[in-house]
């Protein structure tokens, strides 16, 4: 390809990879550097050191990420992995999303012949507000030295999200050539403040040449500051013959410096420190429901057992209004306009806690208030 | 004459009577941030408003007159971003949307886009931003639905954009269990 032509191409490219202004791409970038110690089955533990850049780059429905691994071991050997993938979604706002996605890499280690392995996956999601499945469906090959064999993966998982908590469960079938075998998985995410956690465990079962066993990791993320972390991660992970790693067990601790800070979500429902239930406990908030009426809106408040509940927010000048009684329910008529409004709720004379069921947001004055927002007629 | 507009005068500048409900270590720099945004064409009822919360809240002085800084600070900017013809509930929920992290583009480009009330795309985009979904994927579902969809209609959508968006969404606030994930921890082999 003529020289021009080829700067050409390379720019139009990157050009619309790279963020323009007011684009739509985020681009992020990392780099771990770790110290390990690393025991693999069969071997004799051995310290490493690591060096790992990544670069993730994403607009609204299209994925790409980039990863290298470099590893020295203290007997002077080193490994180079390199993982590059790629996912691209159907539209948002249907009950079933579809992903395409591929990924492949290579890793060498000393002397002996490299790895390498290209996949090709189908996912089909469904997704809900707080919990959704999907299947997926992938093959492509895998090669060690000139040894090359098919690969095909099947794999069904569950995910739940409870606030900052996630939960996903998955079962996946992989057959390479003759190997075959299946792993039982569950990992748990959670973060609080500057630290992420996450547990995986899981068991390698119906094993053929694939060898069987549980396996666990774990992980902490400590946010250091707008653009560091510590990442302390440990555990047990089984043999991969898809990317060519043998099962060992590891304990690592890793600076990570970001190129761009991490967000993290501010509106996390909480309640405020001292929020107390109607029977004493510090119950979750009570759950609000709006609905709309002549001229305003009606506030129902769900809460069995209180003596008294009482609301507050910009449409009452933030003095409370004490709300009537109907069997286990409160209610009240407010006339609001339009817009966004800011409410709070107190059972029995309490704190004023940001009601469920509308969306929070920091209130300024360390704790949440709930939002409502009133379209216009 | 002369007396009636001095006396209109004097009642537009008079301080908030509600404010009288502050503390008095609140209250004088409180009218004082109030009397500055009237004067600089900002809506003050939020402001108010922010200071009656605290007050109802039990906060401290310092964090009303600090929390009343900030939001007038967030009103001035989101002027800029819609323009000297926002009304005063677009410019709170503008507010609120640049608070949570939207980029001042998508407010402008959401004005030029959208006729009518911006108040429930505002809303939503404060909503799906603060959820931790990217600024630049929130602000393209709602300047993509924002020409043509009802008040009404965006804010069903909101629940199912923002469930798919984090789906699709870095890891750090979205389910997402890739490949990559079990060898993302750095020093493993």
């Amino acid at each position: 390809m003529p020289r021009r032509r080829l700067r050409t191409v390379v720019c139009a490219v990157v050009g619309w990879l790279l963020p323009a202004k007011g684009g739509l791409a985020q681009a992020s970038a990392t780099v771990d550097v770790a110290l390990s110690v690393v025991e693999y089955d069969g071997f004799q533990p051995s310290a490493a050191g690591a060096v790992t850049p990544a670069l993730t780059w994403e607009r609204p429905r299209v994925a790409i990420g980039l990863r290298g691994t470099y590893l020295r071991f203290e007997s002077g050997n080193r490994s180079i992995q390199g993982l590059a993938t790629g996912s691209w979604f159907t539209a948002p706002g249907r009950a079933w999303r579809g992903e395409i996605s591929a990924q492949t890499g290579a890793s060498s280690y000393a002397t002996f012949s490299g790895f390498w392995h290209a996949l090709a996956e189908a996912r089909l999601h469904r997704p809900r507000e707080r919990h959704g499945f999907w299947i997926a469906g992938a093959a492509g090959r895998t090669s060690f030295g000139a040894l090359s064999q098919p690969a095909a993966t099947l794999t069904v998982a569950g995910w739940l999200r409870r606030g900052a908590l996630t939960a996903v469960a998955s079962a996946n079938r992989a057959t390479l050539g003759d190997t075959a075998y299946s792993d039982l998985e569950a990992t748990v995410r959670t973060a609080r403040g500057a630290l992420a956690l996450e547990a995986v465990v899981g068991a390698r079962v119906w094993s053929r040449g694939g060898g069987r066993g549980v396996y666990g990791e774990g992980s902490v993320t400590c946010t250091l500051g707008g653009h560091t972390a510590l990442v302390v991660s440990g555990g047990r992970y089984p043999t991969d013959p898809l990317r060519g790693s043998i099962a060992g067990r590891y304990l690592s601790a890793a600076l990570r410096m970001r190129a761009r800070p991490e967000r993290r979500p501010t509106n996390v429902p909480r309640p405020m420190p001292t929020g107390v239930g109607a029977n004493g406990s510090s119950a979750s908030a009570p759950r609000i429901d709006v609905r709309p009426s002549d001229g305003g809106v009606r506030l129902i408040v769900d809460v069995s057992g209180a003596r008294s509940v009482d609301v507050a927010g910009d449409f009452t000048d933030w003095l409370p209004v004490a709300l009537r009684p109907t069997a286990d329910r409160w209610e009240g008529t407010f006339s609001v306009s339009s817009g966004t409004h800011r409410i709070a709720v107190r059972v029995d004379g309490g704190p004023w806690i940001a009601p469920a069921g509308v969306r929070h947001a920091p209130d300024d004055y360390g704790g949440a208030v709930g939002i409502l927002v009133v379209p216009s007629p | 004459m002369i007396l009636v507009a001095l006396l209109a005068v004097a009642q537009a500048t008079a301080p908030d009577p509600r404010l009288e409900r502050l503390d008095p270590a609140a209250r004088p720099p409180v009218v004082q941030l109030v009397d500055s945004a009237r004067a600089m064409g900002l809506p003050t009822e939020s402001l108010v408003q922010r200071a009656l919360e605290g007050a109802a809240k039990g906060a401290p002085a310092a964090s009303i007159v600090a929390a009343v800084r900030r939001l007038a600070a967030d009103l001035g900017r989101a002027r800029d971003a819609l323009g000297p013809d926002a009304v005063p509930a677009e410019l709170d929920a503008g507010a609120a949307a640049l608070r949570a992290g939207a980029p001042p583009a998508a407010l402008t480009t959401l004005r030029r886009v959208r006729r009518g009330s911006l108040i429930v795309p505002l809303a939503v985009l404060a909503d799906l931003v603060g959820s931790g979904v990217p600024a630049d994927s929130a602000a393209a579902a709602v300047l993509a639905l924002a020409p043509s969809i009802r008040d009404v209609e965006l804010m069903e959508f909101r629940r199912a954009v923002e469930r798919d968006i984090a789906l699709g969404a870095p890891p750090a606030t979205a389910v997402r269990v890739n490949a990559t994930a079990r060898t993302a921890r750095p020093g493993r082999p």
